[in-house]
Formats: C-alpha cells, structure tokens, sequence
C-alpha cells in the first residue's frame, strides 16, 4: 500500500511538507526501486508550475518536474544537457524521470546533475518561509547527501545563458548502449575567441561519491592562447591527473583513470 | 521451403500477448482453493562451515520450520549423482545454500521470522580460487592416435591457457516451485520448470514414496535456458518436504537477487591447450579443461563430457588427447545453460587455433579452411562424421553477409587512429542430442498420440514448452501426418500423471528426438484411423542403426548421431579512449536441418546468437574472496539490450538429417556457442593485442591497451 499526497500547486506541496514528514517523489524512478518501508510520499507530479521550461534573459530554468524526454523536445535547454539526459537509461526511465528528482537523489552518478556543475548550475529551493538560490556545487555535499532542508523542496534548476551557448564537449561511458550507469562521464564548455580561451569549464563523474571539477585548473586556462595550450597540452592533463581522484566500483579505480584521462586530454585537443 | 517450415501464430502466442497465461506466482489459491502458504529459504551465510544449532523465534501458530529432519525419504536429490542435498548436512558447503525453510501465510511474517533465526556457525576454510581446487568430482581422459610422437616431430608446438567466465540464464521468470498434498495422499509438485520427470525422480527419493505417490505439472514457464534442467528438482524437494510437514500447500518463489546469487549458472573454465604443427598443419592437440562444478556435483559430469568432445573443435587433427576435470569449489554450483560445455572448449579451440596462424603468418581463416573436418572423417572420440559436413558452402554464405574475407585481411592490418575495426570469425558444431549412449540406456523415451471421438488428437509427451515453441511445432508435425488442420491437434503442459516420460527438455532433443517420435506415431494413427473412435498409439525410441555405439569409460564412438554446424563473423568497433567496443554487425549461418516453423527457428537464431554475445562482451560475474557473488541484480550484471546489437544478419543453410522430423536437427543451443570466439578475435584485430579470456569488456580492452 502507498501512501502520501498529491498537491495540486507549489503552495499546498510546501504545507505539507513543513508539517510532516514525507519523501518528495517526482518521478520515481528511484524510488520505486529502493521501495522503502513504511514510506509516506509527497507526489510532486500533479504541480503544473514545476513543469515548465523559462527564459529569463540570464537564466535557462528547468522546473524540478520537467522530464528528461520534456527537455530533449525543448527549444531552451542547452544541447550538453540534451545530449547528457538522452543517454539516460531508456524511453520509458525518460519520460518519468525529472531534473528535481535526479538532483535530490543525490547520486554521484547523476547524468543532469554532472552537467550543472560543469554549466555552474544553481538550484532554487523553496518552503513555506521563502526560497534560497544556490550553486548546485554547493547543494550536492556527496554521495547520498545534499543540502536540501526537511521543509524544503527543490523548484528550479538554472542554467546560466553565457554558457549554454558555448560549444561543448560529452562523453558518458556506460557498461552498454541504454539502461547502463555511467562509469565515467565528461562534460565540459569553453570558449574560445581571437585564440584566447576565454571560458572553460568541466567536471567528471568517476566515483569517489562525487563530481569532480577543478576551477584552480579552468582559471589557469582563462586568458591563455590556443597555441600555449597547444604547446603545453600534457602539463595541463598532468595538472588534472594528480587532482582526480578515482575509486574502484563496478570498474576498477585504474580503468576509471585511464579513460578519464583519455576524455580529458581529448576535450582540450578538442579547444586546439 | 517446406510446408512444413511455413510459421504460424504460436499456440500459446494470444494468451501470452494478453496476459492470461498464469504463472506460478499467478496463483492466488491453489486450483482445489485452498490458502497457500509462503515458504523462504533459510540461508548459509558462510562458504563453509559447520552448522552447530539453529534457534528459532517463537513461531505463531500456523508457523513451521523445516530442515533435512522432517525428510520423509532421503536427503539426496537425485540428479547425476546424488551429493546435492535437499537441505543442509552438518556442514554447508557455499554461500546461500539453503539450511531450512521457514513456512506461513505472510510473507512478510514469513521474511520477519526469517530474519529471527540464529544460527551458530563454525567457520572452516572455503576453497573459492578454482586455481587451488584439488577435489575433482570427474576426471575423464581419451585421445587417439601417438600425440607424443607428434609433439616430438613437430616444427613447433603452441600452449596458451584460455579462460570463460560466469553466465547467468537471466530468464524473464525467475525460479519457483509449489507442493500440494493431494486428498488421497499423494504429493502434487508444479512450476517453473523443464524437465518434468527429472523433479518426479528426485520427488520419489526425498519423499520416500515410490513414483505412483506424486506426480509433476509444468506450469506456463518464463524462459529456461538449462537454468531450469536440475534446480527445479532441488526446490521442488524442498517445498515438497514441507507441504508434507505443513500438509497444506507450500510455494517459494525467489526474488531476482536470490535467483541470480544462488541457483546454477554457466561454468567458468580454463583450458589449457598445446598444439604441434608440422608442414603447416596441425598434427596434434592436447588439451586440458578445467570446469568450476561449485560445491555440488548437480549436471556437471554431463556438461564437462560435452565440453571436452568438442575440445579439437571442427579440425581434422590426427593426433588428440583430452584430460577434463570438473572441480570441486565453496561456490553456488554450477549447471546448464545453453551450450552446456561446448562455449567454454569452443573458445579456446577457435582462439588458439587463430594466434597459431597468426604466428606462422596465415590469414586465420585459410588456416581454418584447410583444417576443417569432412565427412566420414573421425571424430574426437572415434566416431564418425556420418552426414555432409556444410561448413565450407556455411562459410561462403556469411561472407556473403559480412564481407568477411575482404573486411577481415583490410582489418588485419596495424591500425592507429582513436577507433579501430576488427572482424572475428567462428567454425562450429553443436552436436545434435544426448551425449553418448544416454538417450538409448537412461532416457528411453516414449511418446503418446491420443484421439478423441470427435476427432481432436492430444500429444502426450513430457517435454516443457520454455518459449522454444514445442506446444506448436508438436501439434505442427502431427497435424501434418494426419492431414488435419493444426488447431485440431494440441499439446498441454505436461502433468506426469497423464503423459509418459518421454525425456526431459535439454540437450536441443525435443524437436529431433521426440518430434521424430511423434511423426512415427502420427502415422500410426494414421493407419489405424477410425472415424468417432478414441484411440491411442505410442512409439518409443530407437537409436538409428548407423551409430557407432558410444562407450562412455574411453570415450569410444559416436557421441552424437549428427551435428548442428555454425559459421560466425563479428564485426567491432573499438574507442581506444574509452575501451567501449560497437557491434557494427554481427553475421550468421546456421544450419539446424529442416527449420519446423521458419519464425520460431530464427527466433531461436537471434536470441542465442544474442545470448553468445553478451557472453563474449559485456556479461561479467564474480565472486569475492569469501566465496559471495558480486553480482547479484540487473544493475551489476548487464546483458545485452536491442541498442547494443542493433545488427544481426542470420541466414539458415539446411543439411537434412534422415533421422529427424523432415530433415529437422537440434537448434536450440547452436546460436550460442560460436560468439566468443568470434568476438574476441575481432577485438583482437582492432586493438592488435593477443586475447585469451571471455567476456572481453571495456575495462578489459583498456587493460589490454595499457599493456606494454
């Protein structure tokens, strides 16, 4: 037997979820799995605010209900994040599974969620005492643990404009073609202009219970030419390689290594 | 094409499409409707110790606990030999072997008081690294002709060791079974199962009551693969002997983690093979096939034997010796699926064979060519080839398909570049039946027509229909004798009370063996037609009269009255960054005799060819240093889905086999066997690396890379 609620609006979700304690559910796709005992649930998928996809000039804003397969139709989200959400499982996964959802699971393997720390995503959380914006970097603690308080449900997730609109690179590597975890996955965005790279950013999904993005590293980048990247290519995969950390899983740590690496030195031949 | 190849719709097709087949966990009550009770297994949680006391909670009322004490008969299930308990001696010998069942209504309740009881273990040391095993359940060894002489002779001589992992069934329906004490006393047992008259053997023996006190349904099954060959016999024990303490009905029903953790799968192996070549032949092979039986002996003497008859492969080598040990290891034992030995030996025959040619400069598939066995040619154990041997035109059709030829030399050369190609190919036989003498000495199998006034004839047979189609190609071939349209002919599931034992549902027999059967005695009935009668006929088998008989103490004779040949080509893509490897298509020619129904015979094709991939790539199973199986859910153990082999070319060369319905030969495990090899040459050509091991996966290519 499942019980729970199933608000029609934002207001009345948030109501409840101050006074009891409930299990937002917005796909479920995790859930349903997990299936966990004596669960009361807060069914997020009747609100049709949390379902709409905005531009507001600075902003691409996802609402916490919009499925993967809503966002592949999209004309607003960003193609890295269409390419990362399409490799999401299977058809079926993507019509349930939501931005909200795969943010709040907090999975380290979460596809949506490597691409906002590679995007500088933020996440807008809301309750009955008012809303909060944060980095999405700062939201997702860890594995399993993130920053969402017992009264507050995630409404947004934001892309910044700037980088939605530069070009990208993507790579998830799974243990097959659909319905396959990532094992590693790289995104990253740059830009480059009169030779100077003047923006670049990108995290990885390699186990150790998290993302992994090094903005010491990016920053170093910023302002230097294509051709000093060029010429000093292999400093900069050395820099990243003794920053990553890779822990052993369903694959091992070394095999977690060697294509990161791979994947990290191709996306900056790919800048060049 | 035959008329009889022309498909039509599957007899269990609608209620399967509409959901009305009932399952067993389908059941709400039994069908006399009464409440039936939940039985789960209470589990070794060590690889090998010493139970010194189980304390039960207080059991509420309705409650019941049973172990090997409340066995009415003995508690040996009987299978090949009869080590297999039905629950736990003094010692347990793998991680989840079942030491009792706990009984009740609820199931949760049930789950709850599970989870209550203690159990004191005294812990003993496992052997879990096969490498370290020292106790061989079965040891066979056979050859001919000097293979010393020819090692001394030789130009040279190649060894390499080859290994092949784990391969769960992964069934859509997991393993089930129910017991329900009948009124007059006798014990009826039903479910997920293939091999009826198996579960009725091993009932007789644990419950002590003789074959006339039980009898056994097959229950709509959801897949088998062999996975359903023995296990069945064992849980059907087990709910058995505690509907007999309860006498009410009992029914377990495993969850997924439970059935891929604990019931059989494909045995790892490792072969080691040395091989002398003179003149650009090769004069001899010596073999030495390791199989992991896990700590119960179950099927593994049966699969180990066709595993080492297939150990030369297709190849008309002079000189042969085979040594195979099946190995006693702490681990869940292993049993049949699809192949049955033959994958693992296949493997390393192929493989070798191609890093030979590769040594001596010659395009593996010339070397092959050359080698390939003819008619009337020997076999590995004295026997004969009787019938054509359609290799070389099965060749020539694939690379039709393929462009095997032309892909495989443009392949074989060094490649750069962050993506790289390779083609694989495979030669092969699946021989059709029983190993050796079993279907003449043990199964003996008998057949039944029976018409009915009105004029509809029932088959009367015992063998599962799993999804290969036997509940349509029996009424097919039968229909077809007697000139009546298929929908007056049918065949229900198999209750041993009614049908008589007509052997079980392994080995790609039904269709050849029974199937034969069943067209003798249709024509029968035929002879004997009287308009508004009831009638029966039987017919009961005979081995051809052109067998060599097979002796199995020296391995003598013809194991197999023929063979379902195969040819595979595989063509890969491989990202050196990622290790990731696309199938860009892989190609097939089958050849299973006279296909008795076109649809379900490439069915079959796809799905094993598809099994065998998985097998080759990406279906990777292990155990930890305690003896406890890693992966144990869909998320850890991955098959192949429609996205990873999205091409996959299957052609059928038709080789008549007298002896079978229309020229029909085994099929069903064919498909599989040949996909390894093929596979992991092609991975071999892209990355230009020496391969020996299946599954061959991402990580493994990487590792393979890194290599210096």
């Amino acid at each position: 037997m499942v019980n729970g609620y199933a608000p029609k609006t934002l207001q009345e979700a948030l109501e409840i979820r101050a006074h009891e304690k409930v299990i937002p559910y917005a796909g479920g796709t995790d859930l349903m799995v997990q299936n966990p005992k004596n669960a009361i649930y807060l069914f997020l998928n009747k609100i049709d605010e949390l379902k709409e996809i905005k531009d507001d000039g600075e902003y691409i804003r996802i609402g916490a209900g919009v499925t993967f397969t809503q966002a592949i139709a999209s004309d607003l989200v960003p193609q890295l994040m269409k390419e990362a959400v399409s490799r999401i499982a299977a058809p079926a996964i993507r019509n349930a599974g939501t931005f909200g959802g795969n943010l709040g699971n907090s999975s380290d393997k979460a596809d949506s969620v490597l691409v906002e720390f590679a995007m500088d995503g933020c996440v807008r959380l809301v309750s009955v005492n008012g809303e909060r914006v944060i980095p999405v970097e700062e939201f997702f603690i860890k594995r399993r643990e993130n920053n969402l308080r017992d009264d507050e449900l995630i409404a947004e997730i934001l892309l910044p404009k700037a980088k939605c609109s530069m070009p990208y690179y993507y790579k998830k590597v799974g243990g097959r073609n659909a319905l396959a975890i990532s094992r590693i996955a790289f995104a990253g965005t740059y830009l480059v202009k009169d030779g100077v790279i003047e923006d670049i950013s990108a995290a990885v999904i390699g186990g150790a219970a998290k993302f992994q993005r090094f903005k010491d590293i990016e920053k170093m980048l910023i302002g230097k030419t294509v051709g000093e990247l060029k010429a000093n290519i292999d400093e900069y995969v050395k820099l990243y390689s003794e920053k990553y950390i890779f822990t052993r899983g369903r694959v091992s740590a070394e095999y977690r290594r060697t294509v990161c690496m791979n994947l990290t030195k191709d996306f900056l031949n790919t800048i060049i | 094409m035959k008329a009889i190849s022309q498909s039509i719709r599957k007899k269990d097709h609608d209620p399967k499409i509409e959901g009305r087949s009932r399952y067993l966990a389908d059941y709400n009550f039994t069908d006399s409707g009464k409440e039936i009770l939940c039985g789960k297994l209470l589990r070794s949680r060590y690889a090998k110790a010493k139970v010194l006391s189980v304390k039960l909670p207080e059991l509420p009322e309705g409650y019941l606990y049973v172990d090997r004490g409340d066995i009415p008969g003995d508690n040996n299930v009987n299978i090949v030999l009869d080590d297999t308990p039905v629950f736990a001696r003094e010692t347990v010998e793998y991680i989840g072997e079942p030491i009792g069942m706990l009984v009740g209504a609820d199931e949760k309740e049930v789950e709850r008081l599970l989870g209550e009881i203690e159990v004191e273990y005294e812990e003993l040391e496992p052997v879990t690294d096969l490498r370290k095993a020292d106790h061989a359940f079965f040891n066979y060894e056979f050859g001919h002709g000097d293979v010393e002489k020819a090692f001394a002779e030789a130009d040279k001589v190649y060894e390499e060791e080859f290994r092949t992992g784990y391969q769960e069934q992964a069934y859509l329906e997991v393993q089930g079974m129910m017991a329900e004490p009948e009124e007059d006393g006798k014990m009826y047992v039903h479910g997920s199962l293939q091999c009826p008259y198996y579960v009725h053997g091993a009932l007789a023996r644990a419950l002590g009551t003789g074959p006339d006190g039980i009898h056994i349904f097959q229950d709509v099954t959801g897949g088998g693969f062999g996975g359903k060959e023995d296990y069945p016999s064992i849980l059907g024990c087990q709910v058995a002997v505690a509907a007999h303490k309860a006498q009410a009905p009992v029914r377990c029903v495993f969850d997924r983690r439970e059935d891929m953790e604990f019931t059989p799968k494909r045995h790892p192996s490792i072969c080691k093979y040395k091989m002398a070549v003179k003149d650009g032949r090769v004069t001899a092979v010596d073999c030495d096939v390791i199989f992991d039986a896990g700590a119960y002996s179950t099927l593994s003497a049966v699969v180990l034997q066709r595993g080492i008859i297939a150990a030369p492969g297709v190849y008309d080598i002079p000189n042969v010796h085979v040594t195979g040990r099946a190995l006693k290891t702490n681990t869940v034992p292993c049993g049949a699926y699809r192949g049955f030995g033959a994958p693992q030996t296949f493997f390393a025959v192929e493989t070798m064979m191609n890093h030979i040619a590769q040594d001596m400069g010659e395009d593996t598939i010339r070397f092959k060519e050359k080698h390939l066995v003819k008619q009337g040619d020997k076999t590995s154990t004295n026997g004969k080839y009787h019938f054509p041997v359609p290799l070389p035109a099965m060749l020539d059709e694939v690379d039709g398909l393929a462009q095997l030829r032309k892909k495989h030399e443009e392949y074989s050369k060094p490649q750069t570049g962050r993506c790289r190609r390779g083609m694989g190919l495979s030669v092969y036989f699946h021989g059709a039946g029983f190993t050796g003498s079993g279907e003449r000495d043990i199964i003996k199998a008998t057949a039944k027509l029976h018409k009915y006034a009105d004029g509809t004839v029932e088959v009367l047979a015992s063998n599962a229909d799993i999804g290969q189609g036997v509940r349509t190609t029996f009424p097919k071939i039968v229909a077809h004798e007697l000139n009546l349209p298929v929908e007056k002919v049918y065949y229900n599931h198999p209750d041993t009370a009614r049908v008589p034992d007509s052997g079980p549902t392994v080995a790609s027999r039904s269709l050849m063996t029974v199937g034969e059967l069943l067209r003798r005695a249709a024509i029968k009935l035929r002879d004997i037609w009287v308009e508004g009668e009831e009638q029966e006929v039987e017919e009961h088998y005979k081995e051809p009269d052109f067998m060599i008989p097979f002796y199995l103490d020296r391995f003598e004779g013809d194991a197999y009255p023929t063979y379902a040949w195969g040819v595979n080509a595989v063509e890969v893509e491989v990202d050196t960054y990622t290790g990731l490897a696309k199938i860009l298509g892989a190609y097939a020619s089958f050849d299973v005799g006279t296909p008795v129904d076109y649809n379900i015979v490439m069915g079959q094709m796809d799905g094993g060819f598809l099994q065998g991939l998985g097998y080759a790539s990406i279906e990777k199973m292990d155990y930890d240093s305690k003896g406890r199986i890693r992966n144990n859910s869909f998320t850890d153990y991955l098959i192949p889905t429609a996205l990873d082999v999205p091409n996959l070319k299957v052609t059928l060369h038709v080789e008549e086999y007298p002896d079978g319905p229309y020229g029909a030969k085994g099929a069903g495990e064919l498909p599989l066997v040949g996909a390894a090899p093929a596979y992991v040459e092609a991975i071999e050509q892209a990355i230009g690396r020496k391969l020996n091991h299946a599954p061959f996966n991402a990580e493994d290519v990487i590792a393979a890379l890194e290599e210096k």
